[in-house]
This record gives C-alpha cells, sequence and structure tokens, in this order.
C-alpha cells in the first residue's frame, strides 16, 4: 500500500492516538456527549480491530463481515457459501449470538487474537457465548478470503447491535444482507450511509425475494444505492428458496455471490485494490472522528471549568461578604454592642486596667451571680456572632454551588455521584468555624500581651488588662473600615471609639492601627481557610471526573498528524 | 371542577370510574405544573386534552390502527378486512405512504376522522357501499385505519406513525416473522406502551411462510419480548393475509370491541395511566410532614430577634418603669425624671393601642449580619427538615417557595412590631391612689410644716404660743411635717419596687404580644409558602392516586 517509511509514521501516529483516547474518557455529562462516548469507543475499537491489525499485516486474508437485519438469512447464506452448516440460523430472532469466522485452514495463524479483534476470545469446538468469536476452518473457503457472520444491526438485543457495529468496523468488505421485506429499513441505511462516507467496500446481497419481485425490488434496490453513494457496489440477488435438510440453500441461488467471492480471493490485486479502499476510508474517517472527540474533550474542559469558576466564585464571594460584615461596624450592633456598652458603662472596662482587686470582686461577684465575666460576655458575643455568620455563609455558598449546578447536566451528575449531600455545610463546619473563632480569639489575646510585655514600664498594669483590651481590639477591628479609625463608622464607630482611645493610650496610635491590622488578616487567614475546606468538597468531586488538561489539543494534533501521514502514504 | 372534567362528565354520564380518574390526573398535573420540569408535567397534560376530545367526539365508533413495518402485510389485512382492495400493495417498499380509514356503519365518523387527521380522500365508507352484509352489520361503529411503516428510510411516515398511534382507540400492532424483534418496533413502541395492553393486539402475520412445526416455537418468542416490554397479557393472533388465517379470530375482536364500546374509554384510561405512572416516577412516594410546632417556636426566636423584638421588650420594661415613677414618686422629686427620655420614644414605636396608626417605619435598629444569618440559617433547617423525604425537585421547589417571600419580611417584621399595642397608655389604678396618696402626705407635710412655721413666727415675735396638741409627747406639726415626708419617701420606695415587678410583668404581656405578632409574618412569610409546597406535593400524589386506581 504504501512505502514502509510513511506506513511506519503513520502507525506510529495511530498508536499514539489510541493511546490517547484510551485516557481520555470524556466522564462528564454534557450536551451530546453520548455520541462522543460512542465515537470514541468506535474509534479504539476500529483502531485495534481493524487499522492497526491491517497496517501491519497488509498481507493478512481479506476479511468479509457478513452483516445486516435480523431475518435477512445472513446465516443461511454464509453456510451456504461455506458449503456446511458453521452458523445456527433459524425463526426466532435474533439468532446469531456468538459470531463465527470462517476461514481457509492455512489462513488460521492471521486470526488469532492477539492479532485482530482483541477483545473477543476464540472459540474453536463449540460455539461460546457472549464476547467470544468463533473460529471455523473450512476447505471450501479460497485462502486469502476469510467471512464472518456478524450478529443483527437491528434487533432488541442491543448486545447484538453493538457488536455489529464493532464487526462491521473491523471489516475489510461489506457482505451486507438484505431481504425484499427489508430493503428499504431506516436502520441498515443508516449503517450504509457510514460505509458510504468511510469508503468501506460493500457488496449488497438482496436475500429471499420473490422470484416475482426480485427485478422491480432488484432495480428500486440499485436506485437507492446510487443516489446513497453506493452507486459502484455489486449487487447480488439471491431468490427465496427451498433449503435443503442441512439448511442450505440450492448451489445456483449464491453462485454469483460465491463466484464474486472467489475471484476476489483468486485475484491479488483485486483483493488489495479492496483492502486499500476500504483502509484509506478508514483512516480517513479516523482522523475526522478524531476532531470530533477533540471537540468533545474540549466541551468537557469547558464544562469542568464552568464549574470550578462557579465554585471558586461562590466561595470568593463568600469570604468577601464575611469580610464586610466584619469590618462595616454592623457587627457592631445587638448582642455584641449591648455586651460591650454593658463592659463599658459598668465601668468594668476601667476596673479592669486598674487593679487586682477589682478582677477578684468581679470574679466573686460573677461567681455569686452565676453570670461570667463582662468581658467574657463581650467575647462570648463576638463568638457566636461570627460563628452564626460563618456557618450561614458556608451554608449558603454551598446552597448556591449545589443550584448552580444542577441546573447543567454535568453539574447534576457530579453530585448525584458525590457520596454526601453537597448542597449543605459540612456536617463539622459549625465545630470548626467555632474552633477556628476561638483560635482567633486567642491569637488576638496572645497579640496583646505581646505588645504589652515590650511596654516595660506597663507591664504590671497590663497584666490585668489583657481580656479588657483584647475585646477592645475585637471591637476596634469591627469598626475598622476603608483603613478609617472607628470614629467616624457612626454609632458602632462611637462605642468602638471608647475601645480605641484605651488602645492608643496604652498602645500609641501606631501600634494600634498596626494590631488591628494584622488582627483582621488574621481572621481573614482563618475564614479563608475553613472556606477552601468546604470548597474543597466539590473541587474533590470535580477532580476526579476530568480529563488531562491537553487531551484535546493533542487529539486535534495527531488529526492533522494522520492526515500529513496520509497525504505521504497517497 | 373544569370545564375538562365536566366536559367529561356530559360525555360519560354522571360520575363514574373515568370522571374520578381524569379528574384525579388534572389535579395531579395543576400541582406539579412549574413543579416538576415541563417535559414530565406536558404530554399529562396533552393526555388531558386528548382525552377531552375524544370523548367529545363520537362514542360510537371505534378507531382501530393497523399499524407495523413496512412489508408486514398491514395493507394486505386491510384489504382483506374491507373485502376491497383500498390500500395499495406491491412489493417496493415503503408502500403505502398514508394512512386510509374504512368505516363501517352509523354516520358521525366523519367528523372523528377529520380530528384524527384522515384527509376525506383518504376516507371510505362501507355503509356507502351497496353491498351490506351481515358480516357488515356487525362491524357497525369499526373505523379502520391503515397507518404507514415506522421503520422505512421515509422519516415523515414515522412522523405520520407517532400522531395516528396517540390518536387511534385499539392499537393493532402487525409483526412478521422476519422484523418481530426489531428494535424500532419494541423500543420506540411497545416498551414506552406497556400501559395500554388493554387497548392493544399482536398480529403475527406471514404465518403462512413459517414452517407449521416452527410455529409454536415463533409465537412463544413473539410472548417472550412482548413479555419483556410489559405487555405480557396483549392478544397474540398469528395471520395470514394471503391464506386467511386468523383472519376470523381478528374479525371477532373487532366485532367484540366495537359491540361493547368501551375501547375508546379503555385507551382513554390507559392513557391516563402512563401519564399518572410517569408523573408519578417524578415525585416519589414521599409521606412529608408539616412544619412542626419546635421549627415554628425556633423561626420565631430567630426573626424576633432579628426584628429587635429583645430591644422593645427592653424598652418596655424600662419606660413603664420610668412612667411609674413620674407618677408614683415623691412630689418633691418626681420632675427629675422627665428629664430621662422615654427609651420607647426614641425607638419611634407606638406608645398606646389607640389609633393603629399610619405605621410609620419604627428605628429599630437593623437587624445584625448574625442575626439575618441566624434567620436564613433556621429558615434553611425547617426547609431541610420538612423536605427529607421528598424528590430533589420537589424539594428545590420548597426551598424557592420558603425564600420568596424573606425579601419583603423586613418590612412585614417592621410593621408588625410599629403596630402591636404595647399597652402603655393604660395606667394602672394603683398609680393614681397612689398619686393622690402623695399629694395627700405632701400636703401634710406641708400643713405641718407651715404650721412649724407659724409657731416660730409666733416665738420670733414673742407672742404667747398657742396650746399644742402633742401625740405622746410629739407635738402635731412636727409629726406631720416629718412624718408625712417620712410615708411618702417609703411610700415611693414601696411603689418603686411594685412598679419594677409590674413592668417586668407588663413587659412580658408585650413579648407575647410581639412574639405573636411575628408568628403571623412568620406563618404568612415563610411556613405558609413552605406548607402550600408540601400540600401541592400531596395534592399531586393524591391526583396520582386517583388517576390510578381501578
Amino acid at each position: 500500500v504504501a512505502t514502509d517509511d510513511t506506513s511506519t509514521e503513520l502507525v506510529g501516529v495511530l498508536v499514539r492516538l489510541r493511546e490517547i483516547l484510551v485516557n481520555t474518557d470524556l466522564p462528564l455529562q454534557v450536551t451530546d456527549v453520548e455520541d462522543v462516548r460512542r465515537t470514541r469507543r468506535e474509534l479504539i475499537d476500529q483502531l485495534e480491530d481493524y487499522v492497526l491489525p491491517r497496517l501491519l499485516q497488509i498481507d493478512a486474508p481479506l476479511l468479509a463481515v457478513v452483516g445486516g437485519s435480523t431475518g435477512a438469512g445472513k446465516s443461511t447464506l454464509v453456510n451456504s457459501l461455506v458449503g456446511r452448516r458453521v452458523s445456527e440460523p433459524g425463526v426466532l430472532r435474533p439468532t446469531t449470538r456468538s459470531p463465527v469466522l470462517v476461514h481457509n485452514p492455512a489462513d488460521a495463524v492471521w486470526f488469532d487474537q492477539s492479532r485482530i479483534l482483541p477483545d473477543l476470545a476464540r472459540t474453536t469446538g463449540a460455539p461460546g457465548g457472549v464476547g467470544t468469536l468463533h473460529l471455523v476452518a473450512a476447505d471450501s473457503l479460497p485462502a486469502g478470503l476469510a467471512i464472518l457472520d456478524a450478529p443483527d444491526i437491528d434487533s432488541v438485543e442491543q448486545a447484538n447491535r453493538e457488536l455489529a457495529t464493532q464487526l462491521l468496523a473491523a471489516a475489510d468488505l461489506w457482505l451486507f444482507v438484505t431481504s425484499a421485506a427489508r430493503y428499504a429499513d431506516q436502520v441498515p441505511w443508516d449503517f450504509l450511509k457510514t460505509a458510504s462516507e468511510r469508503s468501506t467496500a460493500v457488496a449488497m446481497v438482496l436475500d429471499r425475494t420473490a422470484p416475482k419481485a426480485a427485478r422491480e425490488v432488484g432495480s428500486h434496490l440499485a436506485r437507492m444505492l446510487a443516489t446513497r453513494g453506493l452507486g459502484e457496489s455489486p449487487l447480488f440477488t439471491v431468490p427465496e428458496s427451498d433449503v435443503d435438510e442441512n439448511g442450505l440453500l440450492p448451489g445456483e441461488a449464491v453462485e454469483p455471490v460465491r463466484a464474486w467471492l472467489h475471484s476476489l480471493a483468486d485475484d491479488a490485486g483485486a483483493r488489495a485494490a479492496v483492502v486499500r479502499q476500504t483502509l484509506e476510508g478508514a483512516v480517513r474517517s479516523l482522523s475526522h472522528r478524531a476532531r470530533a472527540v477533540a471537540d468533545g474533550a474540549r466541551e468537557q474542559q469547558d464544562a469542568a471549568a464552568m464549574l470550578r469558576t462557579e465554585v471558586v466564585r461562590t466561595y470568593d464571594d463568600a469570604v468577601q461578604a464575611v469580610d464586610t460584615a466584619t469590618q462595616d461596624g454592623t457587627m457592631l450592633r445587638g448582642e455584641v454592642l449591648a455586651r460591650w456598652q454593658e463592659f463599658v458603662g459598668t465601668g468594668e472596662l476601667l476596673r479592669s486596667l486598674e487593679e487586682r482587686i477589682g478582677r477578684i470582686r468581679d470574679r466573686i461577684v460573677g461567681a455569686l451571680k452565676g453570670r461570667p465575666h463582662t468581658a467574657q460576655q463581650v467575647s462570648v458575643a463576638v463568638e457566636s456572632g461570627l460563628e452564626t455568620l460563618l456557618l450561614e455563609y458556608a451554608e449558603s455558598a454551598a446552597e448556591r454551588v449545589e443550584g448552580s449546578w444542577r441546573a447543567t447536566p454535568a453539574g447534576r451528575q457530579l453530585l448525584d455521584q458525590a457520596d454526601r449531600d453537597l448542597g449543605r455545610a459540612s456536617r463539622g463546619f459549625r465545630a470548626s468555624a467555632e474552633r477556628a473563632v476561638r483560635d482567633w480569639q486567642g491569637d488576638v489575646l496572645e497579640m496583646v500581651r505581646a505588645e504589652g510585655a515590650d511596654k516595660r514600664s506597663r507591664a504590671r498594669f497590663l497584666a490585668y488588662g489583657v481580656n479588657g483590651l483584647s475585646v477592645a481590639l475585637m471591637i476596634v477591628v469591627f469598626s475598622y473600615t476603608a483603613g478609617l479609625s472607628g470614629a467616624e463608622v457612626g454609632i458602632a464607630g462611637g462605642s468602638a471609639a471608647v475601645g480605641q482611645k484605651l488602645l492608643e493610650a496604652v498602645f500609641g496610635d501606631q501600634a494600634v492601627r498596626r494590631l488591628a491590622a494584622q488582627a483582621r488578616s488574621d481572621l481573614r487567614t482563618r475564614v479563608e481557610d475553613l472556606m477552601a475546606l468546604e470548597r474543597e468538597r466539590f473541587l474533590d468531586v470535580l477532580d476526579a471526573a476530568v480529563i488531562a488538561p491537553d487531551a484535546a489539543d493533542e487529539l486535534r494534533q495527531l488529526s492533522r498528524d494522520i492526515d500529513d501521514a496520509r497525504l505521504g502514504v497517497g | 371542577m373544569s370545564a375538562l372534567v365536566e366536559g367529561v362528565r356530559k360525555a360519560l354520564g354522571r360520575g363514574g370510574d373515568v370522571t374520578s380518574r381524569v379528574d384525579g390526573l388534572e389535579r395531579a398535573v395543576d400541582a406539579a405544573q412549574g413543579r416538576l420540569p415541563d417535559e414530565i408535567v406536558d404530554p399529562a397534560r396533552h393526555a388531558l386534552e386528548h382525552a377531552g376530545q375524544r370523548l367529545r367526539l363520537s362514542a360510537d365508533h371505534t378507531v382501530v390502527a393497523l399499524a407495523g413495518a413496512t412489508g408486514s402485510g398491514k395493507s394486505s389485512l386491510f384489504n382483506a378486512m374491507c373485502g376491497l382492495e383500498l390500500a395499495a400493495t406491491g412489493v417496493k417498499r415503503p408502500t403505502t405512504s398514508w394512512a386510509v380509514s374504512c368505516a363501517w356503519g352509523p354516520e358521525g365518523a366523519g367528523e372523528l376522522l377529520d380530528w384524527v387527521g384522515i384527509p376525506r380522500r383518504h376516507q371510505v365508507s362501507r355503509g356507502s357501499l351497496l353491498d351490506s352484509s351481515d358480516a357488515d352489520q356487525e362491524m357497525h361503529g369499526l373505523v379502520l385505519l391503515d397507518l404507514p411503516d415506522h421503520d422505512s428510510t421515509e422519516v415523515s411516515h414515522h412522523l405520520e406513525v407517532d400522531r395516528l398511534v396517540q390518536m387511534a382507540d385499539l392499537l393493532v400492532w402487525v409483526l412478521d416473522p422476519q422484523k418481530y424483534a426489531d428494535a424500532a418496533v419494541h423500543d420506540r413502541y411497545l416498551k414506552p406502551l406497556s400501559t395500554h395492553a388493554d387497548v392493544m393486539l399482536i398480529l403475527v402475520n406471514h404465518i403462512d411462510e413459517v414452517p407449521d412445526d416452527e410455529r409454536e416455537s415463533l409465537l412463544a418468542d413473539v410472548r417472550r419480548l412482548l413479555k419483556q416490554d410489559g405487555l405480557a397479557d396483549v392478544p397474540v393472533i398469528a395471520t395470514s393475509a394471503t391464506r386467511g388465517d386468523g383472519i376470523e379470530q381478528l374479525r371477532a375482536q373487532l366485532v367484540r370491541r366495537v359491540r361493547d364500546k368501551q375501547t375508546s374509554r379503555d385507551r382513554l384510561l390507559a392513557d391516563v395511566e402512563q401519564a399518572a405512572a410517569r408523573l408519578s416516577s417524578a415525585t416519589g412516594h414521599a409521606q412529608p410532614g408539616d412544619v412542626d410546632r419546635g421549627d415554628k417556636a425556633a423561626l420565631v426566636d430567630a426573626f424576633a430577634s432579628a426584628a429587635g423584638v429583645p430591644v422593645v421588650v427592653d424598652a418596655v420594661e424600662r419606660s413603664t418603669r420610668t412612667r411609674a415613677r413620674q407618677a408614683t414618686g415623691w412630689p418633691p422629686t418626681r420632675w427629675l425624671n422627665r428629664l430621662r427620655p422615654d427609651p420607647l420614644r426614641r425607638l419611634h414605636l407606638s406608645l398606646g393601642s389607640g389609633e393603629p396608626g399610619p405605621a410609620a417605619r419604627t428605628s429599630l435598629p437593623e437587624p445584625t449580619p448574625a442575626q439575618r444569618a441566624r434567620v436564613d440559617t433556621t429558615v434553611r433547617a425547617v426547609v431541610t427538615d420538612a423536605t427529607a423525604p421528598l424528590p430533589h425537585l420537589w424539594a428545590t421547589a420548597v426551598r424557592h417557595a420558603s425564600v420568596s417571600r424573606l425579601d419583603d419580611t423586613g418590612d412585614a417584621l417592621d410593621m408588625a412590631v410599629a403596630q402591636t399595642d404595647l399597652g402603655l397608655d393604660r395606667r394602672p389604678l394603683w398609680w393614681a391612689g397612689v398619686k393622690w396618696l402623695q399629694w395627700a402626705l405632701f400636703a401634710v407635710t406641708v400643713l405641718g410644716a407651715l404650721w412649724l412655721a407659724g409657731l416660730l413666727a409666733l416665738d420670733y415675735l414673742a407672742l404667747p404660743e398657742p396650746d399644742t396638741p402633742d401625740w405622746r409627747g410629739v407635738p402635731f406639726p412636727t409629726l406631720m411635717f416629718l412624718g408625712g415626708a417620712l410615708a411618702g419617701l417609703v411610700l415611693a420606695l414601696l411603689s418603686r419596687v411594685v412598679a419594677g415587678l409590674s413592668a417586668r410583668r407588663r413587659a412580658s404581656a408585650v413579648e407575647r404580644r410581639l412574639r405573636s405578632a411575628i408568628a403571623e409574618v412568620v406563618q404568612d412569610h415563610v411556613v405558609g409558602p413552605i406548607q402550600a409546597e408540601i400540600e401541592a406535593y400531596r395534592a399531586c400524589r393524591d391526583g396520582i392516586e386517583a388517576a390510578r386506581r381501578r
């Protein structure tokens, strides 16, 4: 067919194509993905079953696959061509369950499982079950020609239809069998259309035709073939006739088909031409279909990217929203404000800074009244406020992502596959939010303590005021808008101003600004970490269903390489 | 009761099986509209409309469609039944390009056939033909259709078949030994019509082409495939148009159905069953509960906190205390209380029941993000509880309903709080009593003081002192002055304690009233919509049950 160089190059490209296709399993449910998946499957099958074996062994016998509708008489035709019963025909539909390959004994070596149709186990004695290929050696077939009786293409057995498609894709020549009742059916013509597009060599057999109808039906069929681009294909008519005790048609009924096949087997040139026609058509369509798979892969990547963007954006928004809510002063209302005012108003803040005695007295009073220390109450209020806020934003982010994922088929599929309900925040979120807020408060306390430790003169003074000062710092953080100090943001700022003044008196305003900024960025980091964990739940599910990022480009490139190599061959 | 069901009633006489089942389906469809995807609801609605149309047309006619693959011999069978060469037969495929009808007997088939969509030129009436025989008499009311094929390369034929399969009362599927296992007929028609076994016949035509000893196994195989399709009970008749096998059997089947005039009704019920089954698989069989008391209480808590109820209650308590002090305080120091602003006025809340007023916005603080978050979280938790057993689609509908009115909840809450009677214009009687007593005591004190002042003046002017009465040695004026002042102060203190208690009681009464006002808002804006969705689910399930009840 070709010079060795270009052929080797083509084989290399095709091997690579097969490898990429095997790895590109198109897991996401996008529009029309079923078609692309089927194309991919067919490509892999055809590469393994036909194109690669055929390119490597250009001298192998010509494989004629007998395909067609259920009940058109494929098995009887094959038996009659071989001259003995090799395939079980019957009135019950669908009949042929495991395909039968008949070859000349001398050609046996070519049909080894390692050479062609690798995913079908071979049986030789009795026909095996599903997933096997029954090999029969028959002297009546000439060397250089093998006949494969494929299952039907249109019965209710989906497995039959799929196997038939696979086997026809592995054929050098289609011996397409139809009947007077069948010849205008849609399904066979869909197959023939594919054959015509791929310039597969086809021979039509019009089987089971009443002699008086043969002329009219034959000419109608010939017209149909011509209008569908198969005008070159030979058309044989096998008249409806009684079978003998072996289930064989009379010799003269199938003689034209048999004679044509034998002449093909005898004429090496004609045989090579048939092989080349089908092979080149197949390779051409490979490149074409590889592009379709590349487009499908691109769509997968786009869909995955869209889903990912949705997740990332939603959780970024959630972090941003928490950030806004904690610094625009709105946190400083309700419970937190009430507690803070209580803290400031009862003079406890100042007292807490004064002396050990105040602190001890507070403790005693607190214990008697059964209420915690008021500084403690402020930080509890802050904690529960922040916690509620975090929980709600995590919940609503999860809900929003779920909603937008559910709006796309791919997202729906991922959500259904996930082993947990992604529409809610993760189960331990409340606990981890609580921990994060506590840790942040601990850090703020530590920050104040460390800052105080530097100021030696006030070290003692501060030793008792750390709690109060850290609460004051939190309040300042919550009213710290766009770098402005608390005083500028209205009522909330007003109450924060006390804390700010106090802190400034103790640390100086530079340090307060620095501490507040640090506490704020610390809080933000913690919120980001929390949300990142939530986000990962979605991204993990998504990552499990993503194909290699360069698959589409590579497939496209390989498709071009095939075209180049093919032109070299031509 | 809709016009459709009313129409069905008229067509069938009062009550009855069909009416209640059509009515059930209609209720289910109405409830599912907008909640389940249109691709599930629309076919059901279409089935309803179709049923209504068919029932308005002739009930004396039974439309029988011969459907099958190209080459299965539909036209030959049609001709055999009509006894005329009406439909084209031949070896060239596909032969029949358009549906042809043949009607036996009474007038009125024309309108029905117009509805079915058979052009006049393709309609033949046996009644109008001269050779009316006894056999024809018993076929009166039969409208036989010869359909085009559903599997040839002519796609327009498939579409015509799809349409007519929807219209016919009885479907006669003509299979043949070559094609009986085709996916084209099983996957596309028979499987989806598994609910229509009552209005279906299967013919295995061309039986003469099958060797005698293989016929039984062939028919068994046909039955096996039909069983796979869910049509195990459909009668299977082996026929041959050329040799006449099974034609009598077929005729008998048709005569029976034409005579009892039940087929159009059975077909309709099969359509209802099919539509209801599809709806049912989308709705599932959940038993959703209602929003329970605990959930409602949690919602009211969250909304009350967001609406600032604790702030109002606190203000009511303080305000009541302030006013009590103003009313019952010791007169000389009472004016000091007026310097304190009334905390309720600061919130712009109505102080009394009086007029509900043009409900100006209150100046309650906006809910904090934490409060809003609490509301959202609570609503979400309630929805999750309520929808746990529902199918996903419906749960989403509930979720949407739960937040549908959440945006205007802020105003509604504010209004609820603003219009709630805080009962502050009611002044307890004891305030007045204490007030008078205080004034009386004050008057006694003043009188005592004046008396003492008079005595002082007499003493100063060295006038003889009149006898001053005394009580156990303490002169009356001194007793009046000191006693009056002391008693006033003690009374003020006592009143203060009592006022504190009553203020607390009043605050909790206000809290109760506010919470019940908020409970109404919660009911209207959150619980109501959720319950409406759950109710719709129940209505849909009930409708489906009713539609499937035999």
